[in-house]
């Protein structure tokens, strides 16, 4: 078995950054010279795939032929270091060890696995095969908002589970059930961090509420940001705007992932 | 409902920017009417309080000549908003809307408005590019409006305290570019207070988690059978990692 570690990026909601965040983490890690997959289960609405520039014409085989049994799961990595360098951030990752695994986007195939469901256990051997097939040292996991079995599923195999929140009533309350949840399935490493927290408010507070109601360290608060709106959606956000104040708040995610022995 | 609603929405130049979990927050808010030939839907001088957006049928938009008689301005149509300006402003309607055939809209009130800016302050500075794409500034001001919105994606409002007096001073009241602007001004301090707003509730909201829903939510997730064999698989998944470790 490989010794890759497998990082689940969650939140309770939709909307509060998971696919930008994770795309971002999963490109600083692979900048610091690590073998990195990224794996899209937010297989009811995909979105990881624009972040890296794939577009229907792109992609070739998906995770829902995977899971259908129509390919190994090889055949889904895609090569984002070898073709992705067509916006301004993402050219950075040229030369990069990094893939994605993206789910489909056509609205057939979307609606077919939901309708008739797939075998959870497959998905689990899928990201046992990707780790060792390409030998990694991280694969990030970008999953469905809520805990449903997929999402439980990622969570339970993580070794590091970073749960997003924004500091507002429903994520605190739903975010209290995924630590529940994270805890009774003994996953080693839990890290919270905070996303479009307001930008005048004082990052460290937050930080320190966040981690005294939840008894879990806090690895970034990341401000609510007008350029990330307008922009992230198409690039990799912290690689374009590298010192911008978000992309400075990401890195020290990534830099307290990398740490984790 | 609810999705038809949304998918209306998006075909707005006013909402076509957001995501769609906070389209749905809005499609929840909005009402629709039906017209027939002639009806009325707005009338000028009236208080504007909402806004609305034509689904089917059209529209024109008249007032009145210097004698008194209908003088069209403009004809409107599907997937076009109206009176967009009273979820920013107070101003009374500035003309008359009149059905030209049988129709359908979907108005959202000002109140529903920013109830939504309340729980979203980011949708805020997604309306704002919205206008400001839309509407013809002159250069001056959209010199302004770009200075300004840079400020308020970085959290500084600090030019709504000194700047109320260039906004009096600057173009005539028939001015529509500095109508405009001041809508925008008068959307920013709303932006900027509701924020504040928020900033407090942050420190309080961090207390409030319902402790005895988030046992029950834990227990009806953790209560399955699926759950169980998740949490055995979990664990002799990384027991096999561990002994390959020590190898
Ligand atoms: N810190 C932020 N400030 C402003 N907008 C953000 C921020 N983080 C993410 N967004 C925007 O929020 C939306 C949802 O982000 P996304 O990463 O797709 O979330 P999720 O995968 O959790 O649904 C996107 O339009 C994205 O650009
Ligand atoms: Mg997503």
């Amino acid at each position: 078995m490989s010794k890759g570690k497998i990082v689940s990026i969650h939140s309770f909601r939709g909307g509060t950054g998971k696919s930008n965040t994770t795309a971002n983490l999963a490109a600083q890690v692979a900048l610091a010279g690590k073998r990195v997959g990224v794996v899209d289960t937010d297989i009811q609405s995909p979105g990881i795939h624009v972040l890296f520039g794939l577009d229907e014409n792109k992609m070739g085989k998906t995770l829902n032929d995977f899971l259908h049994g129509k390919c190994t799961i090889g055949e889904v990595a895609f090569n984002i270091g070898e073709k992705a360098a067509d916006a301004d951030g993402r050219a950075k990752l040229s030369g990069m060890n990094l893939w994605l695994f993206p789910s489909s986007i056509r609205g057939r195939e979307i609606s077919q696995i939901l309708r008739e469901g797939y075998d959870v256990n497959l998905l689990n051997q899928g990201f046992q095969g990707m780790l060792k097939e390409l030998d990694l040292d991280y694969l990030f996991i970008d999953t469905h908002p809520g805990l449903n079995e997929e999402t439980l599923l990622s969570i339970a195999i993580s070794d590091i589970l970073v749960i997003i929140l924004r500091p507002d009533d429903q994520d605190f309350q739903g975010t209290a059930v995924t630590v529940d949840i994270a805890r009774s399935l003994d996953v080693p490493n839990l890290l919270l961090m905070v996303n479009k927290a307001l930008p005048k408010y004082n990052a460290a507070d937050i930080k320190q509420t966040v981690e005294e109601n939840f008894k879990a360290s806090v690895a970034g608060v990341l401000p609510l940001s007008f350029d990330m709106a307008e922009n992230a959606s198409q690039d990799i956000f912290s690689l374009r705007f590298p010192d911008h104040e978000w992309s400075k708040a990401l890195r020290g995610v990534s830099q307290s992932i990398l740490e984790i022995k | 409902m609810t999705e038809d609603i949304s998918n209306q929405l998006k075909t707005s130049f006013l909402f076509r920017g957001l995501p769609a979990e906070t389209l749905r927050a809005v499609a929840q808010k909005v009402g629709t009417h039906k017209l027939a030939e002639g009806d009325v839907l707005i009338r000028k001088g009236d208080e504007g309080d909402s806004l609305f957006m034509i689904n089917e049928g059209w529209f024109k938009i008249v007032t009145q000549d210097a004698q008194g008689g209908e003088l069209i301005i403009n004809q409107t149509g599907p997937g076009e908003t109206i009176g967009e300006m009273a979820l920013l402003d107070e101003a009374p309607r500035s003309a008359t809307v009149i059905a030209l055939s049988n129709a359908k809209v979907l108005e959202l009130k000002k109140d529903a408005f920013q109830e939504i800016l309340d729980q979203r302050p980011d949708i805020a500075l997604t309306l704002i590019r919205s206008f400001s794409s839309r509407l013809r500034f002159s250069t001056t001001y959209i010199e302004k409006a770009i200075d300004w919105s840079q400020k308020i994606a970085a959290g500084d409002y600090s030019f709504t305290e000194n700047t109320q007096a260039i906004m009096k001073s600057g173009g005539s009241d028939d001015d529509k570019a500095a109508q405009l602007l001041s809508a925008f001004f008068k959307m920013v301090k709303s932006v900027k207070a509701r924020e504040d707003e928020l900033k407090q509730k942050v420190e309080k909201l961090s207390l409030q988690i319902d402790e005895a829903r988030r046992k029950r939510e834990f227990e009806e997730i953790t209560n399955t059978d699926f759950y169980a064999s998740l949490k055995e698989q979990a664990r002799q998944l990384r027991a096999q990692r561990k002994a390959n470790e020590e190898e």
